[in-house]
């Protein structure tokens, strides 16, 4: 139990937070935390438990916003069914890359993602009677929660924590359940777990799908917060990347880690962006190049992120402790 | 069918740029086995180099080209020395996002250097046309087409025949059996590099006088190299080149029938078709080394 301890006392204090705090700078960056956080964790299900790595995630999250906006603008549906058919169409694109894991490993398999966003990128951007082309999409406001138009953000903190949550036990239950080793030794040497006897081809499609899937719900729930949606940023390669950079600066594989890492990059972001990002927006980029080199120096030196960092230093401390 | 010369002679000449580009990175796929994902931010940084040279010094890009070559062979073996060499024994982890974090960070270094804006370097000859059987094309892309042949060409007989060439190909083989016969595989992986950087700075180069330049220009080449080098079969010098011109058919004939807004699809969904028909390329053997690490 005391290992699910810092995790109990994030997301608690992230739900006890907007009930102290009403702030709503504050409150939009805990909103950003945990929606990023939460994709970064599904990424993560995929990259770092399964070993899978994807430069083609907004893929997913890509269709997951454009299933809310369009569910919503053109036959006024419920983002929350756009959101459930975003994830499901998601979940369709995720068996395919998962046959194609089977197929490619190592660099293939990443071109490949990168690939795939990439034809969604051009299919949003230039199927015009479909998606509204490179204009995109503004998410209109209708009030009420069942439409997600919240002007209340404690409520979208609420939200989304719901959803970081159950990432997280996705997460918490690959760490601790039979199927979680299982895909641990298929990450590990992909040969050997099958000569064990595990079904290591069925086991990380499924990861890849589940993890297409609370993607795309990530999608769709930022479609709603933000109003708007914009091929060239929710298919970006770019984007993509944010979510892989989360989960390794916070530790690959880890239940918390991708939370952290949300926690520090989004942090870390708002920051330059307000201090670097004003007059004329000339520094505008300042904040990736921070992202670039954070990323080079994190998987020389630090691989295992802040979880294994941490980690260690507390077994140290602890073992000085217990040895006289 | 008046058009067909036309069309033909469209496709050859971008398909010596994009063999340049392609032979760049499955040059350094094949020796040291990195995709390098931040090839495009340094073909972006060759078509700087030409559009500032010409801007501030008033280089002719061509002038600008001869200049480029030592200066990305400093830059490719700077950047090995720096990054890319304390990771290359690492897992293919660290080597992917490593090369990301670099595109991102040159990519953004741009944008503060140079801003958003689109630039174009114009050359007085820059609307000179010439005309031949019936097709017609521009001298920046006659130009381009010519030196990117002969770089290619170049390098092709530098791999061939020189004794670095040779030791380059040994430690693409097996580079534990090389290091056991005394070459020094680090100082091969920092020539690699470096020279992989130098094509794609020089295609740049050659870029810059014909297309828009900005700080994400990279990307849009860089992810047909891509698309060729796989389709070649990585590491495969002659079946990037090939691979080019199949990618310049398919990108200059496919535009004229469908129309210039879905190529980019095309290519990718070829992209996509032969990664699950032929993941080793088209011309490659399915070898374990380059799949199953």
């Amino acid at each position: 139990m005391r290992a699910l301890a810092p995790a109990a006392v994030f997301f608690a204090s992230a739900a006890l937070a907007p009930l102290v705090v009403h702030d709503a700078f504050f409150l939009d960056g805990l909103v950003l935390i945990l929606l990023w956080g939460t994709t970064a964790a599904a990424w993560n299900v995929a990259g770092g438990y399964a070993g899978q790595i994807s430069l083609g995630h907004s893929a997913f999250f890509g269709l997951g916003a454009y299933g809310a906006a369009i569910l919503g603008t053109r036959w006024e549906l419920s983002p929350w069914l756009g959101l459930v058919a975003g994830a499901a169409v998601a979940t369709a694109i995720g068996l395919v890359i998962g046959y194609l894991s089977n197929r490619l490993r190592g660099p293939y398999f990443v071109l490949a993602t990168i690939a795939f966003s990439q034809v969604l990128l051009l299919g949003g951007s230039r199927w015009r009677a479909f998606t509204a082309g490179s204009e995109g999409i503004p998410v209109p406001f209708r009030p009420g929660f069942w439409t997600l138009g919240l002007v209340d953000k404690r409520l979208w903190v609420w939200i989304l924590l719901a959803f970081a949550v159950l990432a997280y036990l996705v997460a918490l239950y690959l760490e601790r359940a039979r199927r979680g080793y299982q895909l641990a030794a298929v990450r590990e040497d992909e040969d050997a777990a099958l000569s064990l006897g595990v079904p290591a081809r069925r086991l990380k499609v499924v990861a890849i799908c589940v993890s297409a899937a609370l993607t795309a719900a990530c999608g769709a729930l930022w479609a709603q917060y933000v109003g708007f949606v914009d091929p060239f940023y929710v298919f970006s390669i770019d984007l993509s990347i944010r979510f892989a950079l989360a989960a390794i600066v916070g530790g690959l594989g880890t239940a918390l880690g991708p939370f952290l890492g949300a926690a520090l990059v989004t942090t870390v972001e708002t920051y330059l962006r307000a201090e670097f990002g004003g007059i004329g927006g000339r520094f505008i980029g300042t904040y990736l190049i921070v992202y670039g080199c954070a990323l080079i120096v994190m998987v020389r030196w630090l691989p295992q992120g802040l979880v294994g960092w941490i980690g260690a230093r507390w077994h140290r401390g602890a073992a000085a402790r217990t040895t006289p | 069918m008046h058009a067909i010369p036309q069309l033909i002679v469209s496709t050859l000449l971008l398909a010596g740029v994009y063999a340049l580009i392609a032979v760049g990175l499955t040059l350094i796929f094949g020796v040291m086995r990195v995709v390098n994902f931040a090839h495009g931010e340094f073909l972006m940084l060759g078509m700087y180099l030409a559009v500032g040279a010409f801007a501030f010094l008033r280089f002719d890009p061509y002038l600008t080209l001869a200049v480029s070559l030592p200066i990305g062979f400093a830059v490719g073996w700077m950047s090995y020395r720096g990054v890319m060499g304390p990771i290359i024994h690492g897992s293919h982890n660290v080597q992917v996002f490593t090369t990301v974090g670099l595109s991102i960070a040159l990519q953004n270094l741009a944008l503060v250097l140079f801003t958003a804006d689109a630039r174009f370097l114009r050359t007085e000859y820059y609307a000179v046309v010439v005309r031949v059987a019936g097709a017609a094309f521009n001298v920046a892309q006659i130009v381009a087409f010519v030196v990117a042949v002969a770089l290619t060409a170049g390098l092709f007989a530098f791999m061939r025949w020189s004794y670095t060439g040779k030791v380059m190909r040994a430690t693409a083989q097996d580079r534990h059996a090389s290091a056991l016969m005394g070459i020094d595989t680090d100082r091969v992986y920092a020539l690699t590099w470096a020279v992989g950087i130098t094509c794609v700075g020089a295609a740049g180069v050659l870029l810059a006088p014909i297309y828009p330049v900005y700080p994400t220009a990279g990307l849009q080449f860089v992810l047909i190299a891509y698309v060729a080098v796989v389709l070649g079969g990585l590491g495969d010098m002659v079946g990037a080149v090939i691979a080019a011109l199949v990618i310049a058919t398919v990108e200059v004939f496919g535009s004229y029938v469908i129309g210039t807004a879905w190529k980019e699809v095309l290519y990718l969904l070829l992209f996509i078709a032969i990664l699950i028909v032929r993941p080793a390329g088209l011309f490659g053997q399915r070898g374990a080394e380059a799949l199953g690490m």
